[in-house]
């Protein structure tokens, strides 16, 4: 087990440097010089020498992998450089607007377990049934509907033709409502159908035929002994849905007008604040991977079974 | 095979929204009533009319035209990306794991680390740094997806390297190369299809996703996510603006995932 955690965090570590790598690499094949992009922000007509000064000062004129070198050791103590946009720190600017995607995010989480575990357990028993048919074709239109229209059928309809809430809302449990099951029904969709083939295809191993054999109820052997070992592969997929949404929130938080980090990273791409744009990807990336360790995790705790001899699943 | 895909009701409604969309898309001039770009100032937010079956929008253009123009740069986006994620994933998916070794742990390590970036993420990131326009949407949505695909392509071709008429080829005296282009890419094709399918659907999603951010295309396109951003400052007076262009991104999004679902039943029906 400690064994597994180790190798765990040795190949974590290798995958951040390349996650810092790529998302370095994304930010300098811009055909934007930033040299010039900021000089051009603070004076009128900046001259050849004006830009030069500005490249020197940021550090640009350093071979790549240099600058490569310099930024990771100013990422390790947060500091992430400067937004063109909005003139502050974008580390500050980012841990202002990470809690409120971390509230619609943490909401939705909710739902998604809500709203999977009791239909995909019924369905799964009731397989074939005219419930189980009506839920398959829910979740096809599930994972088919666009998420941004989906937030505006719902502002449409709760805000607009019936006013229980309001349209641009911040700052109170009412207003998460709705960006959060708009970003919950699609992955609900998606782990509803993922959670029903892992039951049934559960259903049919041996410790389910034995557990019947000694006359355990099955209510109870589909919550203690179907659910238990249909739980790891439903733990990694919701944890890297956790990233998903996140990255995501892009597109809701833009529908629902949320200071988020997604409708932040939106409006750094459209003002080609290259700073902000490089936090906000490190930043989510980084989110990412700490998520998939901690389903790995998880599982190794839940099912120590599962690891093999070498201590990989 | 062809038999039960078309005794199979949900894969025939696929395959129908399929090919409606496709004859939308290439039949789009004979079928829209107006051209999709002419501004008429006086006609603004007219109701549906004999002229303009759904009314017009904020600039007076056709909606109905609009959304039949749509189906073409929906498709004409995700079919090319998708067909160039084939060809990259059969090549990435197929060579390294059939070569084993050095090279195939390279690519274990290179797909970890883009693993490691939601694709929408990288999506985002790329165009931020490549500038908006639609090419530069296509590539960033083929550099965000390859690694995905490539590894379902691997998984598969992992299962079928270890069944017996591989083995029978080799001892035949099959080469590798038309061990891998013969026996294993015909074998996994299927379900590929399956995984293509859905991918289109998802492809379709993300790619109006972005033109709803406003990234990618430009606003005056009549782009499904492209209308629905120009829509969104009509929410309160125009909410109709807003559920054309979603119900038709949905219609076909619908079909790909219905065909692509139904297909995944017969060929692997103990998973249903």
């Amino acid at each position: 087990m400690l064994g597994y955690i180790r190798n765990r965090l040795f190949s974590l570590i290798i995958v951040l440097i390349g996650v810092t790598m790529l998302s370095f690499i994304f930010s300098n094949i811009s055909s934007v010089d930033p040299a010039e992009a900021l000089a051009r922000r603070s004076m009128l007509s900046p001259t050849p020498k004006q830009i030069e000064e500005i490249r020197k000062e940021m550090g640009l004129n350093l071979p790549i992998y240099q600058q490569y070198l310099n930024w990771l050791w100013g990422a390790l103590r947060g500091e992430l450089g400067i937004s063109l946009l909005t003139r502050n720190p974008v580390a500050a600017d980012l841990a202002e607007k990470l809690p409120a995607t971390f509230l619609i995010v943490g909401l939705a989480s909710l739902w998604i377990i809500i709203i999977t575990v009791p239909l995909s357990i019924l369905s799964a028993l009731k397989k074939g049934s005219f419930f189980d048919h009506t839920l398959r074709m829910i979740t096809i239109f599930g994972i088919s509907i666009p998420n941004f229209w989906l937030g505006f059928i719902l502002l449409v309809a709760f805000a607009i033709m019936l006013p229980f809430f309001k349209v641009v809302d911040y700052g109170n449990f009412k207003s998460l409502i709705l960006p959060s099951f708009t970003i919950a029904i699609p992955m609900a969709a998606s782990s509803i159908r993922l959670l029903r083939a892992t039951i049934l295809a559960n259903m049919n191993k041996d410790f389910v035929i034995y557990a019947k054999a000694r006359g355990i109820s099955n209510s109870r052997i589909i919550w203690q002994h179907i659910l238990k070992n249909s739980l790891p592969p439903m733990i990694t997929v919701f944890c890297q849905y956790l990233g998903y949404m996140i990255a995501g929130s892009a597109i809701v938080e833009t529908v629902f007008s949320w200071p988020g980090i997604g409708s932040h990273l939106v409006n750094a791409i459209i003002g080609r604040d290259l700073p902000t744009i490089n936090g906000c990807v490190l930043v989510i990336a980084v989110l990412f991977v700490f998520f998939n360790l901690l389903a790995d995790l998880v599982n190794s705790m839940i099912n120590p079974k599962m690891l093999n001899e070498k201590g990989e699943f | 095979m062809l038999k039960k895909v078309f005794k199979s009701k949900q894969a025939v409604a696929g395959l129908l929204i399929i090919l409606i969309v496709v004859f939308i898309a290439i039949f789009a001039p004979w079928l829209a009533p107006n051209q999709p770009e002419e501004i008429n100032p006086a006609k603004k937010f007219t109701g549906a009319s004999l002229e303009y079956p759904l009314g017009t929008d904020q600039l007076g253009r056709c909606i109905f035209s609009r959304l039949i123009y749509g189906a073409r740069y929906s498709l004409g986006i995700a079919v090319p990306v998708l067909l160039v994620l084939a060809v990259i994933s059969l090549l990435i998916g197929t060579i390294p794991p059939y070569l084993g070794g050095r090279f195939d742990q390279l690519f274990v390590v290179v797909s970890d680390i883009f693993m490691s970036f939601p694709p929408l993420l990288v999506v985002l990131s790329l165009v931020g740094a490549l500038g908006q326009g639609i090419l530069n949407i296509m590539i960033a949505v083929v550099f965000s997806m390859w690694v995905w695909f490539a590894k379902v392509v691997r998984s598969y071709v992992l299962l079928e390297r270890k069944q017996g008429y591989i083995m029978a080829a080799k001892i035949a005296g099959c080469s590798d190369l038309k061990i891998i282009t013969r026996h294993i890419i015909p074998n996994i094709l299927p379900a590929l299809l399956v995984y293509f399918s859905t991918g289109i659907a998802g492809m379709i999603l993300m790619i109006s996703g972005f033109s709803f951010l406003g990234l990618g295309i430009t606003a005056g396109v009549p782009e499904w996510g492209a209308m629905l951003s120009s829509g969104k400052a009509y929410l309160y007076s125009h909410p109709l603006l807003l559920v054309y262009p979603g119900l038709f991104i949905l219609f076909t999004a619908t079909g790909f995932n219905l065909f692509g679902e139904a297909l995944r039943d017969i060929i692997s029906p103990e998973e249903v």
